[in-house]
């Protein structure tokens, strides 16, 4: 798991503002894992999470003057890259196939070949898991246990109560809990 | 607390979110009920198991192709580069140009001029010597300064072509690639820090990316892929309001929503138009540009598309391409009709075909779906 969202960069949302595109430069370069991160678990494609990556920041700079700073930068940025993904998955257009490099973390290497086998086999079952998950349960799952956002950060960036948050949490570790019961 | 409800906390205990009385509850609860006792296992496992997973990092060089594609490049620029379009790299431009040069010398001697001159030049091998020597070489050193006068302005084309834009304060400061290297700035030493590429193949490398990213991100291929985006993502816009801070971070504004200017957006596809006709007809100007990715052979299909706006239809092509996961390889125009090449996966072709019949009257003239990529010849015309 990420470390949680911090702070934003201090000064950086009045240099933003300011239109100084060093400023974005930097704010690329803070948050860029983290959009692309969100894009590839919720998309499983690389090429798509990219452009879905890239048109979060370019959104961003377009809308940064509205942006009023009552949640982090950080917040904002995974509230457009999960509404971007969200409006990409739900496209009837969508024909590319999920998953085919969401697979691509390599296993934990260990002298002992059998464990290797073994630990290749859970995390390719744990992300066939993650990728059969609904949408919405999905995304709350990402944001929480690969990215590190508290339950507040992630109902700000999703606009949904809290409590919502902790119940779609709750049915999504329960269904890969389900899924991944034969490695118990 | 029955066992249902005590596995429905069992979620906030793993991110320690239950509140006091929910914990004593949930504590007495597992006292006594082994079974929970080896849900709760069970799901702290998997949590675990989610949270071991290794973090996701963003594609090298995806900082340059953001930051390029949110400054373009000033508008002389982007013409330049839509001229330089066809050929992919400067020997070919360079060639095509001395190439021009070439046939002007050709056309010059054929010229009533050189015609003239030719004929001076027999009289004046008839009259005595001491004439002969000046009339020759004025008939001789014409031509060369035809020459000579391409390859200097090829000069000024490459490098306005292989210059950085300006507006991006990250990039070489040189057109030619040198081993000079940048002040340290944040991306420099962040993408350092990630990849251990020497200075100087980064900077070819990063390079060489810039180009496939502005060719890719460069109107009219830019406007289309944010038009496609902006429309796909104003599908869903109702469904998911903008949730955080701003007010239209997803939404375009109601400028962006309106068709570029017409400086800006469409003077390639019109001059591409207008220089293709200046070609003859048959010469492909994309088949062998930087946009091909297959061979230039003769096309799978070959399609008639008639609809009544060329323009919005070779944009609704490109994107239902990208859609059914092919893409454009190329355009040209032919017999003063306009050929959209796209190479589009035989499994999707259908697909393919069943959406264009809504842009507009269809007809295969031929098809052959042998290949798992099929090349794509749509004729767009009203």
């Amino acid at each position: 798991m990420r470390e949680g969202l911090g702070a934003d960069p201090p000064g950086l949302l009045p240099r933003l503002r300011a239109g100084d595109p060093r400023a974005f430069e930097e704010l690329v370069i803070a948050y860029q894992h983290r959009v692309f991160g969100v894009a590839l678990r919720m998309l499983g494609n690389r090429a798509e999470a990219e452009e879905i990556a890239q048109e979060v920041f370019l959104r961003a700079h377009r809308a940064i003057a509205d942006f009023r700073g009552e949640a982090r930068l950080g917040t904002w940025l995974y509230a457009i890259a999960s509404r971007l993904c969200l409006n990409r998955l739900a496209s009837p257009d969508r024909r590319l196939a999920r998953g085919d490099d969401a697979l691509m973390d390599v296993p934990a290497s260990t002298p002992d070949a059998a464990a290797a086998a073994e630990r290749a086999e859970l995390d390719a079952a744990l992300r066939a898991a993650i990728a059969e998950l609904p949408d919405d349960r999905r995304l709350v799952l990402v944001l929480r246990d690969v990215e590190g956002l508290s339950y507040e950060q992630i109902a700000e960036a999703l606009a949904l109560d809290p409590g919502t948050v902790r119940s779609r949490l709750h049915r999504a570790r329960m269904q890969l809990k389900e899924k991944l019961e034969r490695f118990a | 607390m029955t066992c249902t409800e005590t596995r429905d906390l069992f979620s906030a205990l793993a991110d320690d979110a239950l509140t006091p009385g929910e914990r004593a509850a949930l504590d007495a609860h597992l006292a006594g009920c082994a079974e929970c006792r080896r849900e709760l296992a069970g799901l702290l496992r998997t949590v675990k198991l989610v949270r071991a997973m290794d973090p996701v990092h963003a594609p090298a060089g995806f900082v340059d192709r953001v930051l390029a594609a949110a400054q373009p490049a000033p508008s002389h620029r982007r013409l330049v580069r839509r001229l330089m379009r066809p050929w992919p790299t400067l020997p070919l431009g360079a060639a095509a140009l001395l190439l021009i040069g070439g046939l002007a010398v050709l056309l010059f001697r054929g010229s009533p001029e050189q015609q003239r001159a030719a004929h001076d030049q027999l009289e004046a091998a008839r009259a005595p010597s001491s004439e002969r020597n000046v009339a020759a070489p004025q008939s001789v050193e014409a031509p060369p300064a035809a020459v000579t006068a391409a390859p200097r302005s090829d000069t000024d084309l490459s490098k306005n072509y292989s210059e950085p834009p300006k507006s991006e304060s990250m990039r070489a400061k040189t057109a030619a690639p040198t081993t000079k290297t940048d002040a340290p700035s944040p991306r420099a030493r962040a993408e350092r820090a990630q990849a251990t590429v020497p200075n100087a193949s980064r900077d070819s490398v990063s390079s060489a990316r810039e180009q496939e990213a502005q060719q890719r991100l460069t109107p009219p291929a830019a406007m289309e892929r944010r038009d496609a985006k902006r429309e796909l993502a104003d599908r869903g816009q109702e469904a998911l309001a903008p949730a955080v801070g701003g007010r239209s971070a997803a939404a375009p504004s109601a400028a962006e929503r309106q068709p570029p200017p017409v400086g800006a957006a469409t003077p390639a596809p019109a001059m591409a138009t207008a220089k293709a006709q200046a070609m003859p007809q048959s010469a492909p100007l994309s088949r062998t540009g930087p946009m091909t990715g297959i061979p230039a052979a003769p096309p799978d299909v070959t399609a008639r598309l008639r609809v009544a706006h060329v323009s919005g239809a070779e944009r609704a092509l490109i994107e239902l391409a990208a859609r059914v996961g092919g893409r454009q390889t190329g355009r040209r125009i032919d017999g003063g009709r306009l050929v959209v090449e796209l190479a589009v996966p035989r499994d999707t072709y259908a697909e393919f075909v069943r959406e264009a019949a809504a842009l507009g009257a269809v007809s295969i003239e031929s098809q052959a779906t042998d290949r798992p990529m099929l090349a794509v010849a749509v004729t767009v015309s009203n």
